[in-house]
C-alpha cells in the first residue's frame, strides 16, 4: 500500500498550455468534420456554380452576351459560416460532455475550444482567400464570375477580403458557441428565452430605428464604411459572445 | 494511509428532490469499492458530483484533500466511466482511444489495444451506431488502461453478457494487483462483484445507509435453518432481518450472531449460514420493514 501513499505525492496536473492544447488536439482526433468535409463541400458548391455558369454562357451563345458583373452575385460560399456555426454548437453540447467525461475541466474545454475556432477561421479565412486570389488571376475562372470572393468583395483588396472572412468565421463561431452553452445549461427554456429575447431585442431596435427616422443614418453607415469595417464592427459582439459561452459553460453540467 | 475521497454532509437538490441529502463518508486510498443502491438512489448523483461534473448544493468534497471541482489536478488523476457518456459526432472507437492518452497521464496503449481485442471491441464503428454492450466495452476500455489513481466505474458493463462481465472482473483484478489504485464501483449485480469488493456504501432515498467493510457486512448477519419450534425459541429477543416459513420448518437472517450464539444455534440443531451481499442489501433498502441502522 506504501506504493499508492507515493503516487499521490506528485498531484500537478500538465501546465495549462498543455492542457488547453490537447484540447485542441481532441476536436482533431477525428479531422474530418471540420477539416475535410468542409473543402469537399465547398469545392462541390464552387464547381456546381461554375457549371451552372458554363450552361448559362452557353445558353447566352457566349460571354459577350452576359453582363459583365452576371455571375458575381454568388453567395454559395456563405454556407461555410453556417457551418462552422453548426460545428461550434457540436463542439459545445457533445464534445465538452465528452471532454468532462475525459476528466478535463470546463475552462480548460472552453480555452482550448476557442483556440481551436480561432485557428479554424483563420484557416478558412486564408484558404479562402487564397482561392479568391486565383479567382482574380484567372479572370474570375475566365468568365468574370466571382465565388470567393463575391459581390461586395469583388473590388476589395484580398487583405481586407481576408479580414472580413476571418471576422465573419469568427462571429459566426462564438455565435454558435454562445447558443448552444445556453442550450447546455439550461436546455429548452433557455432556448425560448434566448430566441425570445433576441426577437424582441431586434423589432424592439427596429422600433427605435423607425420612430426615430433613423434608418438613413443605419443605411449611412453601412454605406460610408468598407465592407472590412463594418465586419471589425462586429468584434465586439464576438466578444461579448465568447465572454458569454465562457460564463455559461463554467457552471454547465453534462446531463444527457 | 490517507483518504483519497472525504465527502462531509453531501447534498444535492435538483428543484424539491434532492438526490442526495447529507451523506458522508471517506474513503481511504487502495482498493475497489462498491457504491450500490437501488435505481434512483442516487449513486450516479454522487459519482458526478465527485468527479465535478455536478455541483453540490452544500456539503464538501475532497479528492486528494482538495475539491474536485475544475481542479486539473484533482481530475488529471480521476477517470469515470459511465453509461450515458457522450462522444463527439462522427467519433469512433480508434478516437476514443487515440484521445485518452491527451487526458489521462498513466494510459497504457498496448493494454487498451489488447484489451480492445479480448473484448472484441468494434474500434472502427462511430460511437453512435454502437450497441449498448460495445459502448460499454469501450467505457471499461478507457476506465482500465487509463491507470488513473482515482477510477469511478457507473454500471460499468449495462449491455454485456456474463463472458464479457467476467473477462472485466479479471482484467480489474490482475491489473489492479500490478497497479494498486482506488476503484469505485456502482452495480446491480451485486452478488456477481461482491467478491472484488473491500468496502461497501449503500446508498437509499439519497441517503447513506451503510458504509461497512464487505467482509463485516457479510458476518453482520446469519441465516439459520431448522425446524419452527427450535428457530422461534433461539431468535426471540434478537433483530429479525427477514422470516420465513413453510410447514414445520422456518428460516429466519438475524443479525450480529457472535461466536457463541453460533454455537448455541448448532446446538439448537439449527443450520446457519452467510448472508449473500446482495439479500442484505435488499433487506436495508425496501426489501424488508426493518428500521434503518449503521453496521459500521
Amino acid at each position: 500500500m506504501t506504493a499508492i501513499a507515493n503516487t499521490a505525492a506528485a498531484p500537478t496536473a500538465p501546465a495549462a498550455l498543455q492542457r488547453i492544447g490537447n484540447v485542441v488536439r481532441l476536436h482533431v482526433a477525428n479531422p474530418l468534420p471540420t477539416l475535410v468535409v468542409p473543402w469537399v463541400i465547398t469545392f462541390i458548391i464552387f464547381g456546381l456554380n461554375i457549371a451552372i455558369e458554363l450552361i448559362v454562357v452557353k445558353a447566352a451563345g457566349g460571354l459577350q452576351n452576359l453582363d459583365p458583373d452576371a455571375f458575381q452575385y454568388n453567395g454559395g460560399i456563405s454556407w461555410i459560416a453556417i457551418f462552422m456555426m453548426i460545428t461550434a454548437v457540436q463542439a459545445m453540447n457533445l464534445t465538452f460532455r465528452f471532454a468532462l467525461g475525459f476528466s478535463v475541466t470546463r475552462r480548460d474545454f472552453y480555452l482550448g475550444s476557442s483556440l481551436y475556432f480561432v485557428c479554424l477561421s483563420l484557416l478558412y479565412g486564408t484558404g479562402i482567400t487564397v482561392m479568391a486570389g486565383i479567382e482574380r488571376m484567372t479572370d474570375g475562372w475566365g468568365m468574370n464570375a466571382a465565388f470567393f470572393a463575391p459581390w461586395g468583395l469583388v473590388d476589395q483588396p484580398l487583405m481586407s477580403v481576408w479580414g472580413i472572412f476571418v471576422m465573419t468565421l469568427l462571429l459566426f463561431f462564438f455565435l454558435g458557441a454562445a447558443v448552444a452553452t445556453v442550450w447546455v445549461r439550461w436546455k429548452a427554456y433557455g432556448m425560448y428565452a434566448f430566441f425570445l429575447g433576441l426577437a424582441v431585442l431586434l423589432v424592439g431596435a427596429a422600433w427605435l430605428i423607425t420612430t426615430s427616422n433613423s434608418w438613413g443614418i443605419v443605411w449611412g453607415y453601412l454605406t460610408d464604411h468598407s465592407p472590412v469595417q463594418v465586419a471589425a464592427a462586429t468584434l465586439p459582439v464576438t466578444l461579448l459572445c465568447a465572454g458569454a459561452g465562457f460564463l455559461f459553460l463554467r457552471r454547465a453540467t453534462p446531463r444527457a | 494511509m490517507t483518504n483519497i475521497i472525504e465527502v462531509d454532509n453531501l447534498t444535492k437538490r435538483y428543484g424539491k428532490v434532492s438526490a442526495v441529502d447529507g451523506a458522508s463518508f471517506a474513503l481511504e486510498e487502495g482498493g475497489i469499492h462498491g457504491l450500490l443502491g437501488r435505481n434512483g438512489a442516487g449513486k450516479t448523483t454522487v459519482m458526478q458530483l465527485l468527479t465535478g461534473q455536478d455541483f453540490a448544493t452544500s456539503g464538501t468534497i475532497r479528492l486528494f484533500g482538495q475539491s474536485p471541482v475544475e481542479n486539473a489536478d484533482v481530475l488529471s488523476r480521476v477517470c469515470f466511466i459511465k453509461e450515458s457518456q457522450a462522444y463527439p459526432d462522427g467519433f469512433k472507437g480508434k478516437h476514443v482511444l487515440k484521445s485518452a492518452p491527451w487526458f489521462f497521464r498513466n494510459w497504457d496503449s498496448d493494454f487498451a489495444h489488447a484489451l480492445a481485442a479480448d473484448f472484441g471491441a468494434p474500434l472502427d464503428r462511430p460511437m453512435k451506431k454502437m450497441s449498448r454492450g460495445q459502448r460499454s466495452t469501450i467505457g471499461v476500455i478507457v476506465g482500465l488502461a487509463s491507470r488513473a489513481d482515482l477510477t469511478f466505474f457507473d454500471e460499468p458493463y449495462a449491455g454485456l453478457d456474463a463472458v464479457a462481465r467476467h473477462r472485466f472482473y479479471d482484467h480489474l483484478l490482475t491489473d489492479y494487483a500490478e497497479h494498486p489504485r482506488t476503484v469505485v464501483m456502482s452495480t446491480h449485480l451485486i452478488d456477481e462483484a461482491a467478491n472484488l469488493l473491500q468496502r461497501v456504501l449503500v446508498i437509499d432515498n439519497g441517503k447513506l445507509v451503510i458504509d461497512a467493510d464487505a467482509d463485516e457486512l457479510r458476518s453482520s448477519a446469519t441465516t439459520l435453518a431448522g425446524r419452527a419450534a427450535d428457530i422461534d425459541a433461539f431468535v426471540a429477543g434478537r433483530e429479525v432481518l427477514d422470516r420465513s416459513r413453510l410447514g414445520g420448518l422456518a428460516t429466519v437472517t438475524v443479525a450480529g450472531l457472535s461466536e457463541a450464539d453460533r454455537r448455541a444455534a448448532a446446538s439448537a440443531g439449527l443450520e446457519a449460514s452467510t448472508v449473500s451481499l446482495q439479500e442484505l442489501i435488499v433487506s436495508r433498502t425496501g426489501g424488508a420493514h426493518i428500521p434503518e441502522e449503521n453496521v459500521a
